[in-house]
């Protein structure tokens, strides 16, 4: 029995289950508690909940996440929200010097259970500085836990898990485009614990396996909507944790497929596809019937003019023509879908933010 | 405790301290201690008068020149001494080595190695301490080069704001590594800090843990009538090089003469009736520390990988 919850929805329900199984629980961020209630996943929450743990702050990104640290490390488990990631990037010295490291440089002496969110953007002139996607970045360190959540679904196993049973550093980088999307979501289902975590199979098949990330995981679900229609099959897994990539999945697949794209949200260079080149080629070289590819954004900031954005981007008709290249297919033979821009399909989000 | 009593621990408590450096000096060349040493040698007083007046509960967050407030809070030595000789058996099991101590069963939180990113993390403790209802201290130790730092700004700003149940303490040594405090600071630190609202003090006299401990009781009692952040810029002075075990004088960027005055005050150079009377003692604990060290075994693969989430 499944129910619609959109994006929206799901972390709305997150952040209220999180302040009312825990009283310990604290919301921080940018107008958490204003009349937008970033993006309408935190309204109301001040209100119920009170003033002190749903609480906006000085725009002190670096001071505000040293300070999520040091409240988590005396009995509280603080959420702070970034409106979009690249905000993060102030904060970069407590979340890698310092959140990610503590536990382990003081042997186990503290806990550090912050739980970062931090959202995407893309299209409606996000440009340079409210479009990136630092995955890679963050993933390569260890002790911190980065998810990607695809679905509302997603969102809710995970996070219940990461806010209530789980006690380390988390960055959850949402993707402002699916905010308004409708999503099934099976409350029977729900995977538990680490397991919520885990990468997974959104789609079997068996001619090519799609490894891809956040709203990619959607694109790679509509190219094998597609490509059904001419026979063939694409498995698509979701990786959701970047830094714990759960390897199986990924190399059964493989192994069964023979051919690998790779569908992430940001750039190629040192990125979630190199790392998933890395675990194949390291492992399964041979099972490789024909050279991987790999989808991304072009290697330059992200422009603004929505000509150039639909440049930048992959779209489903790229997709689909790469998918057709791993596969050795002719797109003479196959029809290319006939769409040059993703975010006229997600076009829910106008702006201005 | 009588006057002389008190005068005999902190002399104490200071003497171990930098005794403990001496040996850190002296076993330097062995290649025993394998990280970098910011020492404490002349700031202990600071480390010791602060200390003295403070319970186990109290949080204390620190830098990576904290061998003395380490100590002086209450952290086992020879944990630091095996931390140090990157033993098992050291406070973070070798992990952390002397630029990053904790013993949080006394307070003493951890320290940073890259300046003032541990400022905000005491401002959170004391959050938390202010939403829970738990009236321990907070105390954030830093030195004059990260008032520079962006994130104390910050700090400040966030403690103020929501009045905050903490301690900010400067021990300001006059130097960054090897550059003066007028080369890189176009403020003053009090005014400064007192432009977000938050009372300041100052004691000149860091090098004499009486002096430090008797007016630092003055400002708790103004801080219990009330609690909220207040700020201490304390005097001191680094005898040694920024980092490692010996002396820098030689680089020709401060001179000798300069110190003359902190040396001449110093009670550790000074008297010397006390330091004799004491030092037989201090010493056996130190040897024993360092027998601890040698005696605790090398981490192991297992340990290399626990506790990184």
């Amino acid at each position: 029995m499944t129910e619609v919850v959109t994006y929206r929805e799901a972390l709305a329900e997150s952040m209220h289950n999180a302040l009312e199984r825990n009283d310990n629980s604290v919301i921080f961020g940018q107008g958490v508690d204003d009349f937008k209630g970033t993006f309408g996943t935190t309204l109301g929450l001040a209100e119920k909940f009170g003033a002190q743990r749903v609480q906006d702050v000085p725009i002190i990104e670096e001071g505000i996440t040293g300070i999520c640290m040091g409240a988590a490390m005396n009995g509280l488990r603080p959420i702070h929200v970034h409106i979009r990631a690249d905000f993060l990037f102030l904060a970069l010295n407590q979340v890698l010097n310092m959140a990610a490291k503590y536990k382990y440089m003081f042997a186990g002496h503290h806990e550090v259970p912050i739980f970062i969110r931090a959202v995407v953007g893309r299209s409606w002139g996000q440009g340079a500085q409210h479009s990136q996607s630092p995955q890679s970045l963050l993933s390569h360190f260890p002790g911190l836990k980065v998810i990607m959540p695809s679905s509302s679904q997603s969102i809710l196993e995970s996070y219940d898990y990461l806010l209530n049973d789980y006690h380390s550093p988390v960055v959850s980088l949402e993707h402002r485009l699916m905010y308004d999307l409708n999503f099934d979501v099976d409350r029977a289902g729900l995977r538990k614990g680490e397991q919520s975590l885990a990468s997974y199979v959104a789609r079997q098949g068996s001619d090519i396996t799609i490894v891809a990330t956040s709203i990619m995981v959607l694109e790679a679900l509509r190219a094998a909507k597609h490509l059904e229609a001419f026979g063939i099959q694409c498995e698509v897994i979701d990786l959701h944790c970047t830094s714990d990539i759960t390897e199986e999945v990924v190399l059964a697949s493989v192994e069964k497929t023979g051919r690998l794209l790779v569908a992430d949200t940001s750039w190629l260079k040192f990125g979630t596809c190199a790392e998933v080149a890395r675990l194949v080629c390291e492992n399964i070289p041979h099972r490789l019937k024909a050279p991987m590819k790999s989808v991304g954004m072009v290697p330059t900031p992200c422009p603004t003019a929505k000509a150039l954005e639909d440049l930048y981007y992959p779209n489903l008709q790229t997709l689909v023509s790469d998918i057709l290249e791993v596969l050795g297919e002719s797109s003479s033979s196959i029809q290319l879908p006939d769409e040059k821009s993703m975010a006229d399909v997600y076009k829910k989000f106008r702006g201005p933010f | 405790m009588t006057n002389s009593n008190n005068y005999e621990a902190l002399y104490r408590q200071a003497l171990l301290i930098r005794r403990v450096e001496e040996e850190i000096i002296r076993l330097y060349p062995s290649d025993k201690v394998q990280s970098p040493v910011h020492l404490s040698i002349g700031q202990e007083a600071v480390a010791v008068g602060l200390c003295s007046l403070l319970k186990p509960e109290d949080r204390m967050f620190a830098t990576y020149r904290s061998h003395a407030f380490y100590l002086a809070k209450g952290g086992d030595l020879n944990a630091m001494m095996a931390e140090l000789f990157g033993k098992v058996d050291g406070c973070c099991g070798g992990k952390g080595g002397s630029m990053h101590l904790a013993y949080p069963q006394v307070g003493f939180m951890g320290t940073s190695a890259v300046v003032a990113s541990g400022i905000p993390n005491a401002v959170g403790n004391a959050y938390a301490n202010k939403i829970l209802g738990k009236s321990d201290l907070t105390l954030s130790v830093f030195g004059d080069g990260a008032t520079e730092e962006g994130v104390y700004h910050e700090s400040l700003n966030f403690a103020s704001l929501h009045q905050l149940p903490i301690i900010f303490i400067c021990e300001n040594n006059q130097f960054a590594v090897h550059t003066r405090l007028q080369a890189r600071q176009s403020y003053a630190i009090r005014e400064h800090v007192q432009s977000y609202g938050i009372d300041t003090f100052h004691i000149k006299e860091g090098y004499d843990f009486c002096a430090v401990q008797t007016q630092f009781a003055q400002m708790l009692e103004s801080y219990r009538e009330n609690p909220r952040p207040l700020f201490i810029e304390i005097d001191t002075c680094r005898y040694m090089e920024h980092v490692g075990p010996g002396e820098d004088f030689y680089g020709g960027y401060r001179d000798e003469s300069e110190q003359a005055e902190w040396r001449a005050n110093d009670p550790l150079l000074t008297d010397l009736q006390t330091y004799e009377a004491l030092l037989p003692a201090v010493n056996q604990l130190i040897e024993n520390s360092v027998a601890f060290a040698e005696a605790s075994p090398f981490p192991t693969i297992t340990d290399l990988y626990q506790d990184v989430y």
